[in-house]
């Protein structure tokens, strides 16, 4: 079980969440139907609409990043999703693909 | 030398990149206000946007090699935003440029990052490009496949 990290930074208008190229190709590698994302834009705004009515906005966007459709044999691969502050290194959110 | 001749060699470089897309049918503009983005490279069909970052420097020649250092803000590589910067590397080597060294920011942000390519200084990422038998390399890393590797600028079909 692995754990895959993506970037996410925080703009003037919004965060960009990203992957590195290697976990890309770990992706298309793994699961050959898939489509990884080079990174997906989201206004702070849409993230706040967003999180008022369902629940925490990562949840939603690695499936989109990752572009993976078969998330159960992904959760047999993946373990942890982790956000990290591209700027700071630091840990922003942890997310536990079982949960 | 010159006085601030590395002013004229940084523009000279510029516009020799400039030339090299403009070649390849993709337009290309220099921003008004200076934000980081040294060009903006478009295609005018469909308005494909690219920023780019040109970097050069003067050859330090060796025996059978020749090296040249380059240094990036870190702040701006790690600004991952949904447009990419892709990052071109020159040097003026005697009478000559070299082919340019094409890498896109997150590629040379992982190389940072897992490969320790590099080194950190002063909020710079410095970079020493070695150049020998038709090989580049970073570190000890071979960047020999982004030696004028355009892929992110096809030819512009007629």
């Amino acid at each position: 079980m692995e754990a895959i990290k993506i970037n996410v930074n925080k703009q003037i208008d919004g965060y960009t969440f990203s992957i590195a190229p290697s976990i890309r190709e770990l992706i298309k590698k793994w699961f050959p139907d898939s489509h990884p994302a080079n990174n997906i834009f989201v206004s702070y705004d849409t993230k706040s609409d967003f999180e008022a009515y369902y629940r925490r906005l990562e949840t939603y966007i690695y499936p989109a990043l990752l572009g993976v459709n078969n998330q159960k044999e992904f959760n047999k691969k993946v373990d942890e999703i982790l956000f990290i502050d591209t700027q700071t290194g630091s840990l922003l959110h942890k997310y536990k693909t079982t949960d | 030398m010159k006085r601030n001749y590395h002013l004229y060699l940084g523009k000279a470089g510029h516009l020799n990149i400039m030339s090299e897309f403009l070649i390849r049918g993709w337009n290309v503009a220099i921003p008004e206000v200076d934000i980081g983005d040294d060009i903006f490279v478009v295609q005018d069909d469909n308005g494909i946007l690219r920023r780019v970052q040109v970097k050069t420097a003067t050859a330090a020649v060796r025996k059978n090699s020749f090296s040249g250092q380059f240094k990036i803000p870190l702040t701006q590589l790690k600004n991952i935003s949904s447009i990419l910067v892709h990052y071109v590397f020159i040097i003026r080597c005697g009478n000559h440029w070299t082919k340019p060294v094409i890498i896109r920011q997150d590629y040379l942000l992982e190389h940072w990052q897992n490969d320790k390519v590099g080194s950190e200084h002063k909020d710079f990422l410095k970079l020493y490009f070695s150049f020998a038998d038709n090989k580049v390399e970073c570190s000890g890393y071979d960047f020999s496949k982004y030696v004028s590797d355009f892929s992110d600028f096809p030819l512009a079909e007629v």
